[in-house]
């Protein structure tokens, strides 16, 4: 009898353990099954907007939508705009391009809403940025290519941290590419090759209008 | 309780219903009577639709009640509407094929 109490426990444990498993796997790569519309717009916007502080420190610019670089210190506005920009250059062609192929009613603010939620891994981005170390490896990588001395030396814990932070930030990538297109086949309705060409489509054009929007910005 | 089905197990084809009887009075009656367009559909499905009806059919409390996003919820009602027009259409295929 305790057997099988044992058992029936260990494989209520086991279901309960497999289905944590399933919800974490589906929070973390797709949470628009469970957060959509007005709310993933307003979490999105706050972790934009919190991305972009946390890069001014280090001045990491998000300069397109699949762009992550440590350049020149810059006033907060821009580092705003490129985060805005990233995000509306990336949601125009989505909506328009799931107007043209969903065969569903879909809400534009579940588009725009879960376009900016997806963006969350670079948050994550924004901090493996943050130490020194990683603007001493660009500076000195930087005047190696352009063959002028080296501005300050660095030491392996500087390529150690920088080598973190670069495989850090390549994961990050992929990961908010795959959240994007999840919140593109959720909101609008998509599946098959019409979702991931459409997909691909609106993203490269979203990487070159959101560059030319950028570099405009700067005069 | 058992689950009224819809498909047959040996050959995937549509099921239909051939005897009805009353519990009551052992009444029986043979025939070869559709099943309803809704009872084609599989038993997840009918519940979904049991609760979009409780919601007055509102997507945003079923996507409350079910806590789903919005639109997940109209999705999966946008898969049901697909397969109740597949299972209308087998039901005109049928009756033109009878006819």
């Amino acid at each position: 009898m305790t057997e099988i109490a044992a058992n029936t426990k260990a494989a209520n444990s086991n279901r309960l353990s497999h289905r944590f498993d399933k919800l974490t796997i589906e929070w973390l790569f797709n949470p628009f099954r469970f957060i959509a519309g007005f709310k993933a717009l307003l979490l999105g916007l706050a972790i934009i907007l919190i991305s972009v502080f946390v890069g001014s420190f280090s001045n990491t610019h998000f300069d397109g939508v699949l762009d992550v670089h440590t350049g020149a210190a810059a006033p907060m506005w821009l580092f705003l705009a490129e985060g805005i920009i990233n995000w509306i250059c990336m949601a125009v062609p989505l909506i328009f391009f799931g107007l043209i192929v969903s065969r569903s009613s879909f809400r534009i603010i579940d588009v725009i809403g879960t376009q900016a939620l997806a963006r969350w891994p670079y948050l994550i981005a924004a901090v493996v940025m943050l130490p020194d170390a990683n603007q001493r490896v660009i500076v000195y990588i930087m005047s190696k290519l352009t063959q002028t001395a080296p501005a300050a030396a660095i030491g392996s814990i500087d390529v150690l941290i920088f080598g973190f932070a670069m495989f850090v930030t390549v994961l990050m990538i992929i990961w908010m590419v795959a959240l994007m297109y999840r919140a593109y086949a959720v909101s609008c309705n998509i599946k098959g090759a019409g979702a991931v060409i459409t997909f691909i489509v609106s993203l490269i054009g979203a990487e070159v209008l959101s560059k030319f929007a950028i570099l405009s910005l700067l005069g | 309780m058992k689950v009224l089905p819809a498909i047959c197990p040996s050959c995937n084809s549509q099921l239909k219903v051939k005897s009805l009887i009353c519990e009551r009075c052992q009444t029986e009656i043979q025939g070869q009577y559709e099943l309803p367009t809704l009872a084609r559909l599989s038993t997840d499905d009918q519940a979904f639709i049991l609760e979009f009806i409780k919601a007055s059919g509102s997507l945003k409390k079923m996507a409350g009640l079910l806590r789903l996003s919005y639109p997940t919820v109209r999705n999966r009602l946008d898969e049901i509407i697909e397969r109740v027009e597949l299972a209308e259409e087998s039901k005109q295929d049928d009756k033109e094929e009878k006819l």
